[in-house]
């Protein structure tokens, strides 16, 4: 039984379409899921998606004195209807998944009621989102955090440098942790038809332009700033159009500096765009860039990837796991304008790498950022941890 | 009859007059037969225990120890309290008859157990949120009015202390006033009071 904050339609952040992928790949392996879910207007209390049963629970609607009390009192929902799930399904289920701190009351609760084992997979942490811990209310959460590693029977993280960094934060043996990356749908980057885009393309920059992406909230851990500090440097060489998708609390100071530069044609911010915009918007890109400073993991590279785009990060976090350099990617130092305008200009200007470089990136998408295969690897640690179960006196 | 009482304050902790109550209840229990655990809070004499009454005690304390107030401790802390009711559920083999919550805080556990293995509870009112912050209606506030609501509508009986206090259950939570038991804890017959009201609920439950 999955335990989650979001699951579509719910859309907050990474972690609803992470457990929507991974929740049906593991049907189709051969595994009853159930997620438990914050209710959203217009879903359904209950549904099968695709041989998936969604429970949606009435997330606490009264407001809250700040986000995270409100955390603990929608979990108070979220155990008390799966508790009654679990009692009507006869007591059969045999692990919990918790999704991050957002659920971590609801799961270890669960976990002393039924006896089961309870997983966690941490996608992000206080410390590492904070930058350290700064207030009580940061301390706080940081401290639910490390209970939930503690409670769990294994911590899952989608990236060696998560796993490094969980296991520093929250002072975990080495044998707790799991390294599962997370994936992409390939296929869902690679369809629809290719006319029309030179005309989506028309909308967006000049033919004889370039388009360099960026696909990311505007908030500083992102790394946004860096990018268009290095706007200046590229267009030196190259003539192109930077386009941003996505806001934040950034936008209006940069769009502020990129008028006073005298920049203000040469880069686009697109605020929100749908999938179908922004799909499109990955495969006619000449190059995306991914500046972060702080990244788990850097899903959207991996996006950018599988949408034939190649792509141009900073070299920290999981992105430097995703991306070898001069194979499938460029890395360029984190928080330096100078080395990603180097990265971006070469990618621009030499297009033989540049497919060479798409080439191999589409490839690894394919073979290793796989839902198929993620959800085979996750069943082995459900099938690890019963199998410790089963000596234990709980079994 | 197997009974577990969740309490945050039983001696040697005490903050009001909930704790000598909650004592005083526990050992009549137990001098009419009834196997009493009491699941309550210390923060450092955590553990099993088994008192000079008969009365068997589990005191757990918050792992999570950096709050920023009383309602997110309490929130949190509610995992121990089920994690140690669970304990005591699952170690004699299934035999709890009934969970008797006092006040707010560990309704929430109440409420799990309940839907988990279908055990009833009374949710025993000591006092109402209303009454202690003289009607204040901040988002916190709200919060354990929303407590108190969930525990009086799961609840298969809420035992007052007055007349005084049902008539303010049910004109601020709008409970069916059958619902409500008053038992008077200065009154002769306040423990006969409690066991009938006991072996009512126990004896009303689909499952035992």
């Amino acid at each position: 039984m999955m335990l989650t904050w979001e699951f579509p339609p719910r859309i907050i952040g990474g972690i609803s379409p992470h457990v929507f992928h991974l929740s049906r790949n593991l049907a189709k392996n051969g595994v009853k899921v159930y997620v438990v879910t914050c209710d959203f207007p217009g879903a359904p209390e209950r549904e099968i998606v695709d041989g998936v049963e969604v429970f949606r629970v009435d997330s606490y609607k009264n407001p809250s004195p700040d986000f995270a009390t409100w955390v603990y009192l929608m979990n108070i929902n979220l155990q008390k209807e799966a508790a009654a799930i679990v009692n009507s399904l006869g007591g059969e289920v045999d692990i919990f998944h918790a999704h991050d701190w957002l659920v971590a009351t609801a799961g270890i609760g669960l976990k002393h009621v039924f006896r089961k084992p309870l997983l966690a997979t941490m996608h992000s942490t206080e410390i590492g989102r904070r930058n350290g811990l700064h207030f009580d209310y940061e301390r706080m959460i940081h401290e639910t955090e490390a209970w939930l590693t503690y409670e769990a029977w294994r911590a899952i993280c989608c990236s060696h440098y998560m796993v490094s960094h969980v296991r520093w934060a929250f002072g975990l043996p080495e044998d707790k942790l799991v390294m599962i990356p997370n994936g992409v749908k390939a296929e869902d980057y690679m369809e629809g038809p290719n006319e029309g885009l030179s005309e989506f393309r028309e909308k967006f920059a000049r033919a004889e332009e370039k388009i360099v992406l960026f696909v990311g909230r505007l908030v500083y851990e992102k790394g946004i700033q860096v990018l268009v500090e290095a706007i200046p440097k590229v267009l030196e060489k190259v003539n192109a159009k930077f386009i941003v998708v996505g806001s934040g609390y950034m936008k209006d100071p940069l769009m502020n500096l990129a008028r006073s530069r005298g920049l203000a044609h040469k880069l686009l911010f697109t605020g929100f765009v749908d999938d179908k915009t922004l799909r499109n918007l990955q495969r006619v890109a000449d190059v995306s860039v991914v500046p972060s400073l702080f990244e788990p993991f850097g899903i959207v590279a991996l996006e950018a990837m599988a949408a034939g785009s190649p792509v141009v990060v900073s070299d920290t976090g999981g992105l430097a796991e995703i991306v070898e350099h001069d194979v499938t990617g460029v890395k360029a130092y984190p928080d330096n304008p100078n080395s990603l305008a180097w990265g971006i200009t070469r990618v621009l200007l030499e297009d033989k790498y540049a497919d060479w470089l798409r080439g191999n990136a589409l490839r690894k998408v394919q073979e290793v950022y796989n839902w198929e295969k993620i959800s085979r690897q996750t069943k082995h640690v459900y099938e690890a941890v019963l199998n410790d179960y089963a000596k234990s006196f709980w079994a | 009859m197997q009974v577990i009482i969740l309490s945050w304050e039983f001696p040697p902790r005490m903050v009001g007059q909930l704790a000598d109550y909650v004592m005083r209840l526990a050992h009549q229990l137990v001098k009419n037969d009834v196997e009493t655990h009491v699941v309550t809070y210390h923060d450092y004499l955590t553990g099993q225990h088994k008192e000079s009454e008969g009365v068997n005690t589990t005191r757990v304390s918050n792992p999570v120890r950096t709050h920023i107030g009383v309602l997110t401790w309490v929130l949190t802390l509610n995992q121990e309290v089920v994690r140690a009711a669970s304990n005591i559920y699952h170690e004699s083999n299934k035999m709890v008859d009934l969970i008797d919550v006092h006040d707010w805080h560990f309704l929430q556990s109440a409420v799990t157990l309940k839907k988990a293995f279908d055990i009833p509870f009374v949710f025993s009112v000591e006092s109402l949120e209303e009454h202690r912050s003289h009607g204040a209606n901040f988002p916190f506030n709200m919060a354990i009015k929303s407590l108190e609501w969930l525990g009086l509508y799961e609840a298969k009986r809420a035992i007052v202390k007055s007349e005084w206090m049902r008539d303010e259950v049910v004109r601020l939570y709008r409970v069916p006033v059958e619902k409500i038991v008053v038992i008077k804890p200065r009154s002769k017959t306040w423990i006969p009071e409690v066991l009938e009201a006991y072996r009512n609920v126990v004896g009303g439950s689909s499952s035992k």
